[in-house]
């Protein structure tokens, strides 16, 4: 009999590696820097909380209907920050974060700063596993398809994918749409395990956490994003022992891990995508963006 | 190349199952306290019992001051114990874990205590949010708990394992609202809160009970880590109250009572347990001189238990107690002596707890009532020349 503790955190283990893998779609495969994963997470925890608590519905109605407003909000959140690159993205949806932060803080229904409490206890191992099995199915069946390749190209090349026909607008929005949707449903499980939500635990440092799953374990690498949330979630639990000590452990893993393989664990390195024939590409489109633009 | 790749993946998954086997193994010893278990072994020769005392709170992160001083007064209170052998043939080990003022972290700890580490009663945890993530563990666990800092109102309810020793919100609120009103004669009131459990809880009461026999003009909230306060402290300049009451911890009172000093405003200050430490001085200087608090600890209260733990606590970890120190001091003396009369296991301790009757502490006599929660006197202080003294 497995005690407790391991349970939970085989739990805890589950949910982030639904979070690091949804995440991976957007920032590893779309190649959008998003720091407001959290804040997905926590619109699914609060809305499936409340769906239970108000109406005792079954468990998977509330969660699929914290994830599918979870999903609508990526989708409402992307259609005006896509458009934005980069750094500017990344700043957008941390204020996007913060905002739904100070929103489930302030509202009456959530319980405010006193947070959710009386949550049942819905969530079991089963449910984590096949949730995480689920989520993982279906966003490989994603990056395979069509679609994966249209949301790969935009991240090797933007402007090169736009040329091809691809509309990329519609296909980040759909990467940003399903990331929340599954990081919704992490949020559903997070809140019926622990029974209660308050809103401090899904701030910015939630977010950059789950981004650092998704970079150590390999940037548009379903496995990394596997291995990244089971280290970074056992690992502060493992080092218990060092007391106050272990964050600067924790830390310094880091910082040796991004000095030794700055691509992750298992992301894929400059060479193996093969580096020449993509360099090829992009100075043959910069010919045509400066072909176009001097005509 | 496909199957390489898959092999490494396995290779990688195994050896952390490997690691966190091994981790399991070695760090139950490792995080046991070394001082606790010397002492009692060079005495007498008799055989001597474990019992593991944990403790749940941020050791690091923005709360980490609050968390230390209770593992702190904890240690204290058990090495005491262990060296006056007060529950004779059992040595008391204190394992302390870190939330990183994280609930979802507080929620590990608390089960990592009660399975790995199997201890019979924990002190903590420190902040509400993380309290009220550990109940339904703790009750699950039958481990009886006891938090010596988390006000949010209810917390206790419902749940047979879990206690405190601190003031409740309400308490603090109503009977500072009601001595403010009575004695120091007060009609309009300003309240400023910070915007989380402990400052909403306070706001709440002290409003209910000013509404009743005065005026309450304005209401403004604040959040934790605030550094400006002009707009909220201008809209209640132009209400004129007559005291503002600053529902918040002593960080942001003492930057709020300097901002409004400086803006000429001239209420009288008042402020419950958050205000219980010498930084709210440091901070607020001049500012904060005069300004009345409730609070649960008053270090210079002349009775010798107090002097005799303040003497202690200040040799071992070079600074004064505050009152989170105090109450996780009285908690742990509460659950030793639920220890002598009733037993060290789980179910003893948790009897005994529930049955403690004007326990004479160093925050004063307490009594643990059905729901669990803590009825006690509310003392009350003023800043006078830089130091606090006792008003009742």
């Amino acid at each position: 009999m497995i005690s407790a503790y391991y349970l939970q955190i085989i739990i805890l283990v589950g949910i982030n590696i639904i979070m690091a893998s949804s995440l991976n779609l957007v920032v590893g495969y779309t190649g959008q820097l998003s720091i407001g994963h959290a804040a997905f997470m926590s619109l699914g925890a609060y809305v499936s909380a409340i769906v239970t608590l108000q109406t005792g519905l079954p468990f998977i109605v509330s969660l699929l209907l914290g994830a599918a407003v979870a999903g609508l909000f990526g989708i409402l959140i992307g259609i005006p920050t896509l458009r934005l690159k980069g750094d500017y993205l990344a700043i957008a949806t941390l204020g996007f974060g913060e905002i739904i932060r100070i929103i489930f803080l302030n509202l009456k229904i959530t319980g405010g700063a006193v947070g959710l409490r009386g949550i049942p206890k819905e969530t079991t191992l089963l449910w984590v596993i096949g949730v995480t099995l689920l989520s993982l199915f279906v966003l490989q069946r994603i990056i395979n398809s069509r679609v994966g390749r249209a949301l790969i190209a935009i991240r090797e090349d933007e402007t090169a994918a736009e040329s091809m026909g691809i509309n990329t607008t519609y296909y980040k929005t759909l990467a940003f749409g399903v990331g929340a949707f599954f990081a919704g449903l992490g949020g559903g499980l997070f809140a019926h395990y622990f029974r209660y939500i308050h809103p401090n635990v899904f701030g910015f440092m939630r977010s950059i956490e789950q981004l650092c799953m998704v970079v150590l374990g390999g940037l548009g690498n379903m496995w990394g994003a596997i291995i990244g949330a089971t280290a970074l979630t056992a690992i502060p639990e493992l080092l218990r022992a060092g007391a106050e000590y272990r964050l600067l452990v924790y830390g310094a893993i880091l910082v040796l891990m991004m000095r030794a393989r700055p691509q992750g664990l298992l992301g894929e390195s400059i060479g193996q995508t093969g580096g020449r024939s993509l360099k090829r590409r992009k100075t043959l489109f910069t010919k045509i963006k400066l072909f176009r633009r001097n005509k | 190349m496909k199957k390489y790749r898959l092999a490494l993946v396995i290779m990688v998954a195994l050896s952390m199952i490997l690691m966190l086997a091994a981790g399991c193994g070695t760090s139950q010893p490792a995080s046991e306290p070394e001082g606790a278990g010397d002492e009692a072994s060079e005495g007498t020769s008799e055989e001597t019992v474990d019992v593991k005392v944990g403790t749940v709170g941020p050791l690091t992160g923005g709360a980490a001051t609050y968390g230390e001083s209770v593992r702190n007064a904890v240690q204290i209170a058990l090495e005491e114990a262990n060296e006056n052998k007060e529950i004779p043939g059992v040595n008391l080990v204190l394992v302390s874990e870190d939330s990183e003022g994280d609930w979802s972290k507080a929620a590990n700890a608390f089960s990592k205590l009660i399975d790995q580490d199997g201890v019979n009663v924990i002190v903590g945890a420190v902040l509400s949010s993380e309290t009220a993530a550990g109940g339904p563990i703790v009750m699950e666990g039958k481990v009886p708990t006891i938090s010596p800092s988390s006000t949010a109102t209810d917390l206790t309810v419902g749940n047979p394992y879990l206690f405190r020793n601190c003031l409740s919100d309400e308490v603090q609120a109503s009977q500072l609202a009601e001595y403010a009103i009575a004695e120091l004669g007060f009609k309009r009131f300003a309240i400023l809160y910070t915007n989380n459990d402990y400052g909403v809880a306070l706001k709440d009461a002290f409003e209910a009970t000013a509404k009743e026999k005065a005026e309450v003009v304005a209401v403004e909230a604040f959040m934790d880590g605030d550094e400006h306060f002009r707009p909220q402290l201008t809209s209640i300049q132009q209400k004129n109250p007559d005291a503002i009451f600053i529902a918040g911890y002593y960080t942001e009172a003492g930057k709020i009572a300097q901002q409004a000093a400086e803006q000429g405003i001239s209420a009288q200050l008042l402020g419950a347990d958050g205000f219980y430490s010498p930084v709210l001085v440091e901070i607020g200087e001049q500012a904060v001189e005069g300004a009345i608090f409730t609070a649960g600890f008053f270090s210079a209260d002349p009775n010798p238990v107090v002097q005799s733990f303040v003497t202690r606590y200040t040799e071992l970890f070079g600074e004064e107690p505050d009152m989170f120190a105090a109450q996780a001091y009285d908690a742990t003396r509460i659950v030793i002596e639920a220890m002598k009369k009733y037993g060290t296991d789980r179910e003893s301790i948790r009897e005994g707890l529930a049955q403690t009757k004007d326990f004479p502490g160093i925050t004063g006599l307490t009594s643990i009532d059905e729901e669990g929660d803590t009825i006690k006197d509310v003392l009350i202080l003023k800043v006078e020349n830089g130091t606090f003294q006792r008003l009742r």
